[in-house]
């Protein structure tokens, strides 16, 4: 029964291990990778469905939700996700645990790649090309040929693990989910603490020696990231009870940073 | 003091396409500097020169990541104007470093344009997912990749063949609030991105979850989520035992299922 829903093949994972390299094609602020997420995983996703345009969309809609995880590892996401989408696993469970997985993926990601590997191999083969040496660019090229080559690796591990754990979630899935959507809640709170971003600058004077720095003295005392709390659920007020277009939130928060920047406050 | 010619020029326009889409994507890292600088100076004619400014550029540049969210003075412009500047200025080339930075600046600050504007394509994107329409979705992408390397290429062409000087002018008048409003900006912008979020999941139950890990991440300000989804993944296996308790205890359970119900369309 399951072996007749396997529609990719082993090539077809290798293929999305290098389409992946899409991933930050339409990056933006507001969604990030989100638009080379989805189409990275494309051409699968449409294997999977086929002419079934109705789940199609469904995939491709929630696969545009914000994203934001480590180009290199993003691999073993996208073939865990793609191997529950291929047994037409519950949509809740796919999306929990995509929200659940992809920022600590990212933080892994920086961590080994931006902050280890990086000034290790940067540091080796600059002091090779300082001296005129081509060594030097040929250590860093081979090095980096070697990360992108490990997507292979990851995004295999990725679907390897979601095959197997396909029996075990079928047997319970509805339970699944709803502890995978729990997974996914706990760290979107914790996605806007750390991914958005508003620092007032003011101060306020209140005699000759004494001014009150407002982000430090007031808000910070308050709550941290309360200003960020606030501005993402005032977004969601104006995108859920007045039926806001994203563009003109968008256009809007825009203006306002550059004219907060300019007025000094922000 | 030497004069770029128009080949060397194209050339150069050419290897700031490929190396601007690979920074754009973070693909091959071919986009660092001490590749950049090599491939600029092999172009120049001077590939001694290429290497030295290539490996002191990198240095420079090894710090500063875009790791977190934060866009770090552009690494293309810094690889090819280095070894440009050292090339046709006659200076050394720690002098091109800083000489090239305005430069880097300068990209820097237009794809922090783009990271912001871009966010507009996202609507057209979720037409297109609504749609399931393949071939747009394609092309909505392409056409981002296609801005993304026509503007290094003009940007690289115009400061290192057709106007350096007035190059560096345009930067060095740029006002301190509109570069620094670029940057407030994409600091708040993906809150939009988090209220769509919300708008799809956001279901009373689940409340209590957000807060919990909105307050933990506030409060424990660590370098990744890591953490705060163990926490979650905890509460999750709570819910998870909790359930399979529940259900060898009173199976097919009317409210279990109409609880599962209201997950339906979560998250």
């Amino acid at each position: 029964m399951t072996e007749s829903k396997r529609v990719l093949s082993k090539k077809d994972i290798t293929k999305l291990a290098f389409r992946s390299t899409l991933l930050q094609s339409s990056f933006n602020y507001e969604r990030m990778q989100a638009g080379g997420w989805t189409w990275s995983m494309l051409p699968f996703l449409k294997k999977i469905h086929k002419d079934d345009d109705k789940k199609l969309s469904e995939s491709m809609e929630d696969n545009m939700e914000f994203i934001n995880t480590h180009p290199n590892l993003v691999g073993f996401l996208m073939g865990l996700l793609l191997s529950l989408e291929e047994n037409k696993e519950d949509r809740n469970l796919i999306k929990g645990l995509k929200v659940a997985l992809f920022a600590p993926l990212a933080g892994i990601g920086d961590a080994i790649f931006w902050f280890t590997l990086l000034p290790i191999v940067a540091g080796i083969s600059a002091s090779f090309a300082i001296q005129g040496s081509l060594i030097g660019p040929l250590i860093f090229l081979a090095v980096y040929i070697g990360v992108f080559a490990l997507r292979v690796v990851w995004t295999h591990m990725g679907y390897d693990l979601g095959t197997s754990a396909v029996e075990k979630i079928k047997t319970s899935s509805q339970a699944i989910s709803k502890s995978a959507t729990i997974l996914g809640s706990t760290v979107i709170g914790g996605l806007i603490a750390a991914y958005v971003h508003i620092e007032v600058l003011s101060t306020v004077k209140i005699n000759k020696d004494h001014s009150v720095n407002l982000q430090a003295d007031f808000f910070d005392k308050i709550f941290p990231s309360i200003l960020p709390l606030g501005f993402t659920l005032l977004m969601f007020y104006f995108l859920k009870k007045k039926k806001a277009s994203p563009v003109l939130l968008i256009a809007v928060t825009f203006i306002f940073a550059i004219l907060m920047s300019a007025l000094g406050v922000l | 003091m030497h004069d770029i010619t128009l080949i060397q020029g194209i050339l150069l326009v050419v290897l700031a396409i490929i190396v601007g889409l690979d920074a754009w994507l973070e693909g091959l890292f071919i986009f660092r500097p001490i590749i950049v600088s090599t491939l600029t100076g092999i172009i120049l004619g001077d590939v001694t020169l290429g290497l030295v400014c290539g490996g002191l550029t990198e240095l420079a540049f090894a710090g500063l990541t875009p790791a977190g969210g934060t866009q770090p003075p552009n690494p293309v412009l810094a690889g090819i104007m280095t070894p440009v500047l050292a090339y046709t200025a006659g200076v050394d080339e720690k002098t091109a470093i800083g000489l090239a930075l305005p430069f880097s600046f300068l990209m820097q600050y237009i794809l922090l344009f783009y990271y912001s504007s871009f966010s507009v394509f996202m609507v057209k994107a979720d037409k297109y997912a609504k749609e399931a329409n393949i071939k747009a979705f394609s092309r909505l992408n392409i056409l981002m990749l296609a801005i993304v390397a026509a503007t290094n290429g003009i940007v690289v062409f115009l400061c290192a063949y057709v106007a350096q000087s007035p190059m560096r002018h345009l930067v060095e008048s740029m006002p301190e609030w509109l570069t620094h409003g670029f940057g407030v900006a994409g600091g708040i912008l993906p809150a939009v991105g988090f209220a769509l979020l919300l708008r799809v999941m956001m279901k009373k139950e689940l409340i209590p979850f957000l807060i919990v890990g909105f307050v933990f991440a506030s409060f424990i300000p660590y370098s990744n989520l890591l953490p705060v989804a163990v926490i979650g993944a905890a509460f999750a296996m709570y819910e998870y035992f909790n359930n399979q308790k529940n259900k060898t205890l009173a199976p097919a359970a009317p409210s279990t299922s109409s609880e599962g119900e209201d997950y339906s369309d979560g998250i």
